[in-house]
């Protein structure tokens, strides 16, 4: 009888909280977003399992000794898993676009007044009871509005690492929701005169020029931006080897199998923060909120942006580009692309998307070296 | 009071941000357009190659297609 009562004591059943099983909702919610609504699947499945592991009553998973616990600490704590990824979407990136039409920049340095502005706004939660957010929690949060994952998770772990796992949810969550979050603000600021407008075609790019962009790129962030060099010197290492041509193997490498793996345990690790300690919080909602609002300044200032290129460029640059300042490779490009071809079928804006698309990756990296350096 | 403070801090991110990011991808801006100046696009040799390629047809030689046929025949003729 004592011994029934001991193996009782050690089922799940018995120690299970609510909190935990709630928790595992989460996960159960997330793993079905990704496989049946394909938001971001290649993320939120193994965010998904992961929080239903790390909720897992006596198993241990998250205490010091545990897989996940472990992987977090390799991973995340030292800034890892990020910088990997980012070096293998620098082997990905094809900055051909933005050599060509250099101005588009502008546009990708634009967008990122979606994370200032919310730095802002987190501040003045503050002001609503059971709100408690640093000055390191807000910029944290505010990097949602960057729309790129793993810059989040990189400031994130370096500023405020009690929250990685709320906004590593939420950036995955609006990056998968950009076709839904951004047309309704790009049809609201501009007319459907200007989505008509069409493009030049881009002039064709040589292959030294994209040599030299990631090493320029990089020389930049040296001289002025030393703490934004971890997220940029990656970013252009993997770009270096995509367009130098002499490395195809290490390229081929970088942008498949490191960043596959790299992605199964960044989740992991992710999910793992998503305990009902840190995640069923007020700050859980607020972050949510915060970064639904970041993203959809970052859309407007980065439209608004364009339409004020637009008028000075005489009506040659479609307002919708600006829409793609926010990072969210490809998938705000693409939505450009769509909202452009409803207003006029003849009206391919892909390619020129793509430009303002990987300002808006540097962009972002930029904006969270320029936090680190004064917030970290 | 508190509070104040820190959204004047805040606010002096979000300036001191925003100008810092506009300022580094300005800067990258003027350089994308002298590397532009700098480096002409390689449209040359691609240009240079076609000619070369489309005279081949043209000189072949007649002496060479009545060998190919001879031969052609002759080796017909020993089946």
């Amino acid at each position: 009888m004592e011994g029934l009562l001991t193996l009782w004591h050690d089922t799940g059943i018995y120690h299970f909280e609510w909190k935990q099983l709630v928790m595992m909702a989460v996960g159960a919610l997330l793993l079905y977003l990704a496989i049946v609504r394909k938001f971001e699947p290649l993320l939120l499945l193994p965010i998904g399992f992961g929080a239903i592991l790390a909720n897992i009553p006596n198993a241990g998973f998250t205490d010091e000794g545990g897989i996940l616990y472990y992987i977090y600490h390799i991973g995340i704590e030292t800034g890892v898993f990020p910088l990997l990824i980012f070096m293998g979407v620098g082997a990905m990136t094809d900055f051909g676009a933005l050599i060509a039409n250099p101005k588009m920049l502008f546009l990708g340095a634009a967008a990122q007044f979606g994370i200032f502005a919310t730095l802002f706004g987190a501040i003045m939660l503050n002001v609503i009871p059971g709100f408690e957010f640093s000055l390191q929690d807000a910029s944290a949060i505010a990097i949602i509005g960057g729309a790129d994952g793993p810059t989040a998770i990189f400031l994130a772990s370096k500023l405020a690492p009690h929250l990685l796992g709320a906004i590593a949810v939420a950036a995955y969550s609006y990056m998968a929701l950009v076709p839904l979050i951004q047309p309704p603000i790009m049809r609201a600021l501009t007319s459907e005169k200007e989505r008509a407008i069409q493009m030049e075609q881009l002039r064709p790019v040589s292959k030294r020029e994209k040599i030299l962009f990631p090493l320029l790129v990089l020389f930049a962030c040296i001289l002025l931006l030393p703490a934004a060099t971890p997220l940029v010197g990656m970013f252009c290492l993997g770009n270096l080897m995509r367009e130098s041509g002499v490395v195809e193997r290490l390229s081929n490498a970088a942008q498949n199998e490191i960043i596959n793996a790299v992605t199964i345990f960044l989740g992991l690790a992710v999910g793992s923060k998503l305990s009902a300690k840190y995640f069923l919080t007020l700050e859980t909602l607020g972050i949510l909120v915060l970064g639904a609002v970041a993203f959809a300044i970052g859309t407007a200032s980065g439209v608004l942006m364009a339409k004020l290129m637009s008028r000075m460029s005489g009506g040659k640059i479609n307002p919708l580009l600006g829409a793609a300042g926010v990072s969210a490779v490809p998938m705000a490009a693409r939505v450009v692309n769509k909202v452009g071809l409803e207003a006029n079928p003849q009206n391919f804006l892909l390619m020129h998307a793509m430009g303002p698309n990987v300002a808006g990756v540097l962009g972002s990296a930029v904006a969270a070296g320029v936090l680190l350096a004064l917030v970290g | 009071m508190d509070i104040t403070e820190l959204l004047l801090e805040a606010g002096n991110l979000m300036l001191v941000g925003m100008i810092s990011v506009f300022l580094f991808l300005g800067l990258l801006v003027i350089v994308v357009q002298q590397m532009a100046k700098l480096c002409p696009v390689e449209s040359a040799p691609v240009a240079a190659k076609k000619p070369a390629a489309k005279p081949q047809p043209a000189t072949l030689n007649p002496k060479l297609i009545a060998a190919i046929t001879s031969a052609v025949q002759q080796y017909r003729d020993n089946k």
